[in-house]
């Protein structure tokens, strides 16, 4: 009888084991998925211009105005001179824009000053970088998560 | 059998009961990462207040005793009776407790709490000044508030010894202004229409000279404001326990207000705006509050409602960022002492219908069980309507609402509310700031 109780006790042990090892897995697949999602990169790619930033505050401030040095290259790795930059952005699950307005000044050699870049909130920015380069005008998107 | 299948009922029930208990414990319990998040929000980790470029009185002494006693004057108003105080009463927080507050008339909206307001960038419920001074200036030139004008306030200081001698101590020597053809008793750029008309007939100079002295009256009251600073909180107390390794916290809080607290820097994410020391990022977003403008009174037939003259809707920060950029007191201004590059808060700041339209400052939640009613003018009566509209995230009014709705329990709601009335703390400061000098 004790035997008998002992096997069913083990049983139930081993199927909750094998339960809570499933919910385990689901879990960490899930926030694994979530973790790759939530990397920000530095740089982007459009059909003609490979572009990367570098952020004068590491890590990314809360709610402080900081600058970025972006640089511009074409697909070719020569330096793009000469653009003319706007930005935009906010947070698409909010759908609100950035807080700031974000000047861009030309440094050379491919590099620009991203002037007045603020972050109000914690989560998932987007920040798009229209760039006007002679008789091209392309966008490219980078995703900072805060 | 029939005993086994008992027992295996017992044994679920059991393992039931020690997963819930298992449960329980957990929700007392904080990994180092989530500690390591508390401590950002714990009152310790507010930084040393920063100089403010703006104001090079910011930090002295004696700017901030001449400040507290024109914070408590109420000879500064039309009609003798309001002080900066009647509506940032200090045994109320620095509040009122009314929806809309009183002046000589009506305001628009809710006098929210100065406690900690040193701290941030911008100031008014919608951002339309950029400086702890220059907001000090407008309440006392608007119609409904304190109601008077610039040059009446000049002569007070012109006419009482105590102030004459307090401010040439500070400031130098104050304009003569005995001379009443030139300077007028009451002129000012107002509302009132002969009190402007009277300021328009003055010399470019001596209205200037007028106006330094109002900026300055205003650079006092600063020094004063900055002095205003929350002490701990139950909240902090806390916090403190479990960063001195005591796992239960010093048992400070309840269950249901570690519970709450779990839900506001979790599941509820209220720390998405509401975060550091003083639960505030200190921005503009759009949470749909409803406007007084097109709240429909019950009485009221909606036929009849629609026909009703209303206010016009608050447009929030979408006007106050225009306002604050043509503002003659604004960082880049004259009467501002900060260099441009001081300035970049204004610089940068947007315009944008996305970023501003309907858009209102995340106040500090430091003390808020005690300062109802809630929003910028006063839309809800108790904590618990807040965050069944938080909860409930209903369309905007104008522009987009921000909030994603949270769809959570009527007991989570209740957690968290229980958890807001451990912000409560006594302003940290020495009781002789908190009355008349």
């Amino acid at each position: 009888m004790v035997n008998k109780q002992m096997e069913s006790i083990n049983k139930i042990n081993h199927n909750l084991i094998s339960l809570i090892l499933f919910i385990g897995f689901c879990f960490s697949t899930a926030v694994h998925a979530s973790e790759t999602l939530q990397v920000s990169s530095t740089t982007a790619d459009s059909m003609h211009f490979h572009v990367s930033y570098t952020s004068k505050v590491e890590p990314l401030p809360l709610n402080r105005i900081h600058s970025w040095k972006l640089h511009i290259e074409s697909l070719d790795g020569k330096a793009v001179e000469n653009a003319e930059i706007s930005v935009h952005g906010g947070m698409p699950a909010h759908k609100h824009g950035l807080p700031t307005e974000p000047v861009v000044t030309e440094i050379g050699t491919g590099d620009y000053l991203v002037e007045g870049i603020k972050f109000s909130m914690n989560g998932k920015w987007e920040l798009w970088f229209n760039i006007r380069a002679g008789e091209i005008t392309e966008k490219v998107k980078f995703n900072v998560e805060l | 059998m029939k005993k086994s299948t008992i027992g295996k009922l017992c044994f679920v029930f059991w393992s039931c009961c020690l997963v819930v208990n298992a449960q329980a414990v957990e929700s007392q319990v904080w990994s180092e990462t989530d500690i390591a998040l508390l401590r950002l929000h714990w009152i310790g980790s507010l930084p040393e207040l920063q100089d403010d470029p703006t104001n090079k009185y910011a930090d002295n002494p004696a700017a901030a005793k001449f400040g507290q006693k024109l914070f408590f004057d109420t000879r500064f108003s039309a009609n003798g009776k309001v002080a900066c105080a009647s509506c940032h009463l200090p045994e109320k927080y620095f509040t009122d407790g009314l929806a809309k507050s009183r002046g000589v008339g009506e305001a628009s909206r809710s006098a929210p709490s100065i406690l900690g307001i040193a701290y941030s960038p911008w100031f008014f419920w919608d951002g339309r000044s950029d400086s702890l001074w220059s907001q000090a200036l407008a309440p006392l030139e608007s119609a409904v508030e304190h109601g008077g004008d610039r040059s009446q306030y000049a002569r007070i200081i012109y006419t009482d010894h105590s102030y004459k001698k307090a401010y040439e101590n500070l400031f130098g020597e104050l304009p003569d202004i005995s001379d009443t053809g030139r300077f007028p008793l009451s002129a000012g750029p107002v509302a009132d229409q002969a009190s402007d008309e009277r300021w328009q007939g003055m010399s470019e100079k001596d209205r200037k000279a007028i106006t330094r002295v109002f900026v300055n009256i205003g650079k006092a009251i600063a020094a004063y404001e900055r002095l205003l600073i929350p002490a701990a909180s139950r909240f902090d107390q806390y916090v403190e326990a479990l960063l001195n390794s005591d796992s239960a916290g010093g048992n400070i809080l309840t269950t249901d207000e570690v519970a709450g607290l779990k839900l506001f820097v979790g599941k509820a994410m209220c720390i998405t705006c509401h975060q550091g020391p003083l639960f505030t990022n200190n921005s503009f977003h759009n949470v749909g509050t409803p406007d007084p403008a097109t709240i429909k009174p019950k009485y009221l037939p909606p036929i009849l409602h629609v026909l009703k003259d209303k206010p016009a809707v608050d447009e929030g920060r979408y006007k106050g960022i225009r306002q604050v950029l043509q503002s003659e007191f604004n960082c880049l201004n004259e009467y501002s002492d900060a260099k441009e590059d001081d300035c970049a808060e204004l610089k940068f700041a947007s315009t944008k219908h996305t970023a501003t339209l309907g858009a209102f400052k995340v106040p500090s939640l430091r003390n808020v069980a005690e300062t109802a009613p809630y929003m910028h003018s006063g839309q809800f009566s108790t904590l618990a309507e807040v965050l069944e509209h938080y909860n409930s995230a209903p369309r905007a009014h104008i522009g987009h609402n921000e909030l994603l709705p949270l769809n959570l329990h009527q007991k989570e709601l209740e957690q968290i509310e229980a958890f807001l009335n451990s912000l409560t703390s006594p302003p940290g400061v020495v009781e002789g700031l908190l009355r008349q000098p």
